[in-house]
């Protein structure tokens, strides 16, 4: 991919790697899901991100308690690594459980995991890890390079039909010279390869699973009661679909055993609920905290909000394949409806920042603040609004706009107040979510929040939503000069040149109104005060440096 | 007596039997792709199909159903195309749940409505015949997630004195602990019933009262106490137990809605997921399940008229 600037890929070897190295190396090989995955992570730790995950503090831990964790969460599908593609799952559960070869650190670069150090070649086609010596999976069975081959295999198995599978796709050969020794092989150089196979949390893909669990309980089981090597182990007999389980320290774990004696996790799907367990201290921490909650719980002393900046978008996208939206008239009259700083106080009670693009605030590398940036023809202007709408025929038009859950109700009711304003006669259609993703999906809708979630990847929050041949464009949207920005996007090497064409994509998705842009909505999680060394990292959560001082 | 039993549940398979086909064929009618909501974001035509292929949705409908009616009656009441749970496990889990609220619902409910309901008819118009009509319309007219709400905000947040959410189980951790989660939502479910019970309570003694046998009974001498309790409440119970019968429908839909405030996974929140899933096999499962309930509610009231009321014979 890099046609300009020769790499030397072996500044990738253990046993650290620093977040600067990573960025580099991510921007200049076209890994923009890696990159902004750091730069968020950049972003997150300029802003005091608190503490470290190496222990010794100025006070001292205390070893004990339960920690009772309230998960925004209906169903948690399945916890086999292999197979987890529910985001807060993979974020919230999977690093508490698992390790894996790499980790992230506190200066977000790389770190040994289970892996003690490791050497990428300089052509950035070998990874040589080395294991820890000693190390067990929680059912005692010792790990080694074997589990990480039978891993490996068990993920690119297509009978097993792994979501993850892809990211293994470049491997060429996987082999374990000995016990202690795992060396891949890729097919060409792939820069985010140890953050999206090989890290904790992210890199479900190769994730250690014992085999021997596996073959006793079968992959169904397996996926309720998994057996890992992460800092805590799952207790089979409390784990219950839809209500939770009980995790306890792994005290064969190489970092040590974890302060906390046992974490109860429960699914909370209702806010309301979450947040009466946590004022009446039947929970600890709700992950991720509702934004409706936040006035109730910013005014109680005994809870600290965490926040972090969003590392997604959302627009009203409009069906362009149906009359009026073809116009791009109409779809700027509708732009220019949107306060957007009222929209986020309305619909977010301010815990989300205004959008003038698909850009993340948390990608700080390439995103610029709407104050800063140069002025979007999308700007608020109500007055032109109104005449755009009137000559563009849409007084008086009925519309229905479609709306689910993972979007909720309040965003979408101000949005269509926002269209009341400019004579749209909108009605919501609050659907559940099998019907919702089906509507949308088939671009049977006039108009819905589109937008890219708790996904790390904003070449897929790109590529995907705007290029003609994107998945999830199903709104009708065509450009050709999007399409060769984006391809620009994946094959350019210089990162400002990179950084340049995403601001000149922005720019030309708000002239085009590709969408209306409205919002990015924070990364929250309400915590019980006495908890301490909290790590605060967007998407993921670690318990092992979590201590209660009661 | 026992022919009738008999002759009522050779009836009651059929009922079961109306219902499940009938929902069988709605939740196929009902628009939603069980498909595309577990492939979610990794969505693509190649993989919808073979996942329907896998989970034997790409068969004729009617092929379908024969399967899942043959799994049924050998016991195989199958798994959730959304979690691979089967259908048997997720009962199991969720129906002493739902059982212990509703348990503790009509207990809350017969408590309050029956001293209340007696007294309001022994008063009437009086005060605190109003008064106990006033909060049966109250109660009976709020919703109970709403009521429920309220109960945690003032008993768990304010005074803390019970717990907002969750759910233990008695054979683990002993009644008391198991009791506490209930209560509040126990409260929720039960507040309407028991106003329900307690208008009923009132209207049947009053009706009673007025009869003759009741003068009698006076004329005799008999104690009022005995009068009452006796052979007033006896009769007046009658068209309670009929209403206390259709009603358990009531603290069942009450539940659905309850353990999601509560945050407790009985047959309501998992009957309520797996309809949005579009999860054929745990619906059908759950809603048959409930059917039987309620046939079997029914024979039961029945049963419990002959105890009652001697005048009221099946044969």
């Amino acid at each position: 991919m890099s046609r300009h600037t020769p790499i030397d890929w072996s500044v990738l070897s253990g046993p650290r790697v620093s977040r600067r190295t990573l960025m580099k190396l991510a921007t200049a090989t076209g890994a923009f899901g890696f990159a902004q995955r750091f730069a968020a992570m950049d972003a997150h730790a300029a802003r005091g991100a608190r503490s470290t995950r190496t222990r010794g503090r100025a006070q001292e831990p205390k070893q004990g308690g339960t920690l009772r964790v309230g998960f925004q969460i209906s169903q948690i599908v399945t916890l086999d690594p292999g197979q987890v593609s529910q985001g807060l799952v993979a974020g919230s559960v999977l690093p508490v459980l698992f390790s894996s070869l790499v980790q992230f650190d506190e200066e977000l670069g790389l770190i040994p995991d289970l892996a003690e150090n490791w050497q990428v070649s300089p052509d950035g086609l070998e990874y040589t890890f080395t294991l820890r010596e000693g190390l067990t999976f929680h059912n005692g069975d010792p790990l080694t390079s074997a589990d990480l081959r039978y891993t490996y295999e068990r993920t690119t198995d297509p009978a097993f039909a792994s979501p993850h599978a892809n990211k293994l796709e470049l491997i060429t050969s996987f082999e374990t010279p000995d016990d202690r020794t795992v060396k891949i092989t890729l097919g060409q150089p792939f820069a985010p390869f140890l953050a999206v196979a090989c890290s904790r949390g992210p890199g479900r893909a190769l994730t250690p699973i014992s085999r021997r669990a596996i073959e006793e309980m079968g992959d169904q089981q397996f996926g309720m009661t998994p057996v890992g090597t992460g800092p805590f182990m799952i207790v089979p007999e409390t784990a219950e679909i839809g209500r939770g389980f009980d995790l306890v320290p792994f005290e064969g774990w190489y970092g040590g055993r974890p302060y906390v004696d046992k974490i109860e996790l429960r699914m909370v799907p209702e806010p309301s609920s979450a947040v009466s367990g946590l004022e009446a201290g039947d929970l600890d921490v709700i992950d991720p905290m509702p934004a409706t909650a936040a006035q109730q719980l910013q005014g109680n002393p005994d809870v600290v909000i965490v926040q972090a900046p969003g590392t997604n978008w959302r627009g009203v996208a409009m069906n362009m394949n149906r009359p009026p939206w073809d116009n791009i008239e109409a779809r700027m009259a509708v732009a220019k409806a949107l306060d957007r700083e009222d929209f986020v106080k309305r619909a977010f009670f301010g815990l989300a920042d205004p959008a003038i693009g698909p850009i993340a605030p948390a990608f700080g590398w390439v995103y610029v603040p709407p104050d800063q940036a140069p002025p979007s023809p999308q700007a608020y202007n109500l007055e032109e609004a109104k005449a755009l709408a009137e000559k563009a025929g849409l007084v008086g038009l009925k519309q229905v706009i479609i709306s689910s859950e993972e979007i909720g109700l309040r965003p979408t009711e101000v949005l269509r107040s926002v269209l009341q304003e400019i004579g749209i006669d909108a009605q919501i259609d609050f659907q559940q979510g099998a019907v919702f993703t089906e509507r949308w999906q088939t671009g049977d809708f006039d108009m819905f929040l589109h937008g890219s979630q708790v996904d790390a990847d904003p070449d897929d929050g790109h590529w995907n939503f705007f290029h003609s041949t994107g998945p999830w464009n199903t709104y009708g949207y065509k450009s050709e000069k999007a399409d060769e920005l984006l391809e620009a996007t994946r094959n350019t090497a210089d990162p400002e040149e990179r950084t340049r064409i995403y601001q000149e994509l922005q720019a030309h998705l708000q002239t085009d109104v590709a969408m209306a842009f409205a919002y990015h909505v924070y990364d929250l999680l309400a915590l019980h005060k006495d908890i301490q060394g909290y790590v605060p990292v967007p998407e993921q959560r670690y318990w092992e440096t979590v201590w209660l001082d009661r | 007596m026992t022919e009738y039993v008999v002759r009522r549940l050779i009836h009651s398979v059929f009922i079961v039997w109306g219902c499940a086909t009938l929902v069988f064929f709605l939740l196929r009618m009902v628009p939603g792709d069980p498909v595309v909501r577990m492939l979610g974001p990794e969505y693509t035509p190649e993989a919808a199909e073979a996942l329907r292929r896998k989970l034997g949705l790409d068969e004729p409908i009617y092929v379908q159903y024969a399967r899942w009616f043959g799994n049924v009656l050998t016991g195989d009441l199958g798994a959730s195309v959304a979690s691979g749970e089967t259908v048997t496990g997720a009962i199991k889990s969720g129906l002493p749940k739902t059982l212990s609220i509703t348990l503790v619902a009509f207990v809350f409910a017969t408590v309050i409505a029956l001293p209340t309901g007696i007294i309001a008819a022994l008063r009437r118009n009086s005060w605190l015949d109003y008064g106990a009509s006033f909060i049966a319309f109250f109660w009976v007219s709020m919703p109970s997630f709403w009521f429920g709400i309220v109960l945690i905000l003032l008993f768990s947040v304010k005074l803390q004195w019970l717990p907002a959410i969750g759910y233990v189980e008695l054979s683990k951790e002993g009644f008391w602990p198991w009791l506490q989660r209930l209560i509040l939502p126990g409260l929720a479910v039960g507040a309407g019933y028991a106003a329900i019970l307690m208008r009923f309570v009132r209207a049947g003694l009053l009706e009673v009262l007025g009869s003759d046998y009741i003068r009698t009974a006076r004329a005799k001498g008999l104690h009022e106490r005995s009068v009452i309790l006796r052979h007033a409440l006896r009769n007046a119970l009658i068209p309670v137990v009929t209403v206390a019968g259709i009603q358990l429908a009531l603290l069942l839909s009450g539940a659905v809605v309850t353990e999601t405030v509560f945050s407790i996974r009985g047959l309501g929140r998992i009957l309520v997921g797996a309809i949005f899933d579009r999860d054929y096999p745990m619906v059908q499962g759950i809603i048959l399940l409930i059917a039987i309930i309620f046939v079997l509610a029914n024979l039961i009231v029945d049963i419990i008229y002959t105890m009652l009321d001697p005048r009221i014979h099946y044969g």
